[in-house]
């Protein structure tokens, strides 16, 4: 056992390097001033005081989570019924399905969301199909909704597929050798089932589109900021290192509250139904 | 004996090679060394390098930069290049932090081509470091269908406020062009390193975003405006020469409070390999062929006096179209400064209109 042991080695020191050291950093920054030097430092609180007394940084903070939400109930409404349909089908179309769904993440996520600019422009393909001529498609909330729906709903559908897959079919005969018919057997034995699916299924599309920032920026114009962007901005073009590792580590904490939440609903899910069983 | 024939055959033809290279031609200068250029992205006329490669035997490797500020961090790095292309304000920086090694103007025979417009601005006052690439200004691009001229002159800048055109404008992404408008639209300097100022702007910004939806966007201006789709827009002067060769529709404006005066030059860093061939490069772009070829196909004017007349003049691709002429005259108009902390200040009020402009949405 303890010969084994040594071969986690390797990935401990990759982790405390990848992992463990930036986030330290972050956290170093975010409670100090001086810039990037790190020779001369005081400690201070100041820049989460200042996030938190401005009201148009909370107002952001607010939008992204709002719109994250959205795409969140998108995903689940678009993609359970794409999953279901995915897991429902024959195992030859459920391998092309599954396939025609993973293929298009196998593409740079950058490269996709340029396209829809394309699509979207004034202009472009999408106006001209449907005589929008008159509506901006580009540059709107919903362009920014459809390209996170977009990018994220491909990890919606595969987990939720995955654990619709992995039910005994034998709990559907037996639901219906009870006398429960396609309906009552769908709401009682095979959505509960699949919740833990389509739990993961949130987290991993909540998660990614609270913190985007370049699909609202391609999507949604220079004048369409959330969270992700302030970020940004504050490394790439303002310079303040420390500030954007404040917000950074704000972030970090609201991530890890949503998981510990999310993880909650499907500890409790799952206990209940064993007591019932 | 066929495969004799062959081989004799073969051993003639190495033969006429080896003499051909040997006799054709003679020696090239640069031949086999290598140029490492840094360069802005679309910013260099079609036969460019193949022609300077062709000329000169040296091979280049381009690498190219989004913004000054992208570039400044390689060069500070110490990465080396032999030929950088930054603006007026990181020149300034660049001398500041000692990174650019002096010019030997003995070994540029053409300089008494370029304008004087354009040579001895502030940045570089002697051109000790830096040699003119493209130069302009900046202003309003406005489609004379829709906006009258008596507005723009009335208001200037602050047209952008002015709630008729709701809707229809475009800001540039850019906190230096945006706070130059705001500041000139004010009447201050664009240099200024006051913070009341400072602050004025940032309310003019701030109101603009909150009362006239503008779309705040960067090279799209370009295209978008060329087809028509807004009524006004900050924009750099070269753009504009390609919006109005595109769009007759199209006029280009500025404001009488004064613009900013700007020229990207080509300097040589001071951890350069090959600073002789950095000197030939440059001697070769202010020539007339290079300089027209770089000029005719990105738009932006050439401080190649001869090719700047002749592109707007009488035929040239540019005829007719103010926007290709930078404006010298105006004791507004003024050249950008490097100063760090304003740098920081207006980076970050900028960071806020933009949050203020998602936040009206």
């Amino acid at each position: 056992m303890k010969r084994f042991s040594q071969l986690a080695i390797p990935y401990v020191v990759w982790v405390i390097l990848m992992i463990l050291l930036p986030m330290l950093l972050i956290l170093f920054y975010a409670f100090t001033t001086q810039g990037n030097e790190i020779v001369n430092f005081t400690f201070t609180f100041d820049h989460f005081i200042r996030f938190f007394t401005d009201h148009d940084f909370l107002l952001i903070l607010w939008r992204s989570l709002v719109i994250a939400f959205k795409t969140t109930v998108i995903c689940v409404l678009l993609g359970y019924p794409i999953a279901y349909f995915i897991a429902r089908s024959s195992d030859r179309v459920r391998n092309i399905l599954v396939l025609a769904i993973t293929l298009p993440t196998w593409i740079n996520m950058l490269v996709r969301t340029y396209s829809w600019i394309g699509l979207l422009s004034e202009g472009g393909i999408l106006q001209n199909l449907f005589g929008l001529q008159d509506t901006e498609l580009l540059y709107t909330e919903g362009a920014v909704l459809l390209g996170m729906v977009y990018n994220f709903i491909p990890f919606m559908i595969l987990q939720i597929n995955t654990s619709l897959c992995k039910m005994d079919s034998s709990l559907l005969e037996a639901s219906a050798d009870l006398g429960a018919n396609k309906l009552q057997t769908f709401l009682r034995v095979t959505f509960p089932l699949s919740l833990s699916g389509v739990i993961s299924g949130i987290a991993l599309v909540f998660l990614p589109a609270v913190s985007s920032f370049f699909i609202p920026k391609l999507l949604g114009g220079g004048q369409f900021f959330l969270i992700g962007n302030v970020i940004e901005n504050q490394f790439i073009t303002v310079g303040e290192w420390n500030f954007g590792s404040a917000i950074s580590m704000i972030m970090a904490v609201i991530m890890m509250l949503c998981m510990y939440l999310i993880r909650r609903v499907d500890e409790h899910n799952n206990g209940g139904r064993q007591k019932k069983a | 004996m066929k495969k004799l024939l062959a081989s004799a055959l073969v051993g003639a033809l190495a033969l006429g090679m080896t003499g051909c290279s040997g006799s054709g031609g003679q020696e090239r200068e640069f031949e086999g060394q290598e140029l490492h250029l840094y360069n802005w992205g679309e910013y260099m006329g079609e036969n460019l390098i193949s022609d300077f490669e062709e000329q000169t035997g040296a091979t280049v490797n381009v690498d190219y930069f989004e913004s000054n500020e992208q570039m400044y961090i390689k060069v500070a790095n110490g990465e080396s290049f032999d030929v950088l292309v930054p603006s007026d304000y990181m020149i300034e920086r660049l001398i500041q932090e000692d990174l650019l090694q002096p010019l030997d103007k003995d070994k540029l025979t053409n300089l008494d081509q370029l304008s004087d417009g354009v040579m001895g601005l502030d940045y570089d006052p002697n051109n000790d470091y830096s040699i003119p690439y493209f130069w302009g200004t900046v202003g309003i691009v406005y489609d004379k269908t829709k906006v009258s001229e008596e507005d723009l002159e009335k208001e200037g800048y602050n047209i952008f406020l002015d709630t008729k055109y709701k809707g229809d404008i475009y800001l540039y992404d850019s906190e230096r062009d945006s706070f130059m408008m705001a500041l000139k639209a004010l009447g201050y300097s664009m240099n200024t390193t006051n913070q009341d100022e400072l602050n004025k702007a940032y309310d003019w910004l701030v109101q603009c975003v909150e009362t006239m939806e503008p779309e705040i966007v960067t090279d799209e201006i370009i295209d978008n405006m060329a087809q028509g789709r807004k009524a006004l827009g900050l924009i750099y002067s070269g753009d504009a020469a390609y919006v109005m060769s595109e769009n007759e529709d199209m006029g280009f404006y500025m404001p009488e409070t004064g613009t900013n005066l700007w020229s990207d030059a080509m300097v040589i860093p001071k951890n350069a390999e090959n600073p002789e061939l950095a000197h030939a490069f440059i001697d070769y772009v202010c020539n007339y062929d290079a300089a027209m070829d770089n000029s005719s196909y990105v738009g932006y004017t050439s401080p190649n006096e001869e090719v700047m007349n002749e592109l707007s003049g009488e035929g040239g691709d540019f005829e007719g179209i103010n926007a290709y002429i930078p404006r010298t005259g105006n004791d507004k108009d003024e050249v950008f400064k490097y100063d760090e902390q304003t740098r920081t200040i207006i980076a970050e009020l900028f960071s806020k209109v933009k949050v203020a402009a998602s936040n009206v949405q």
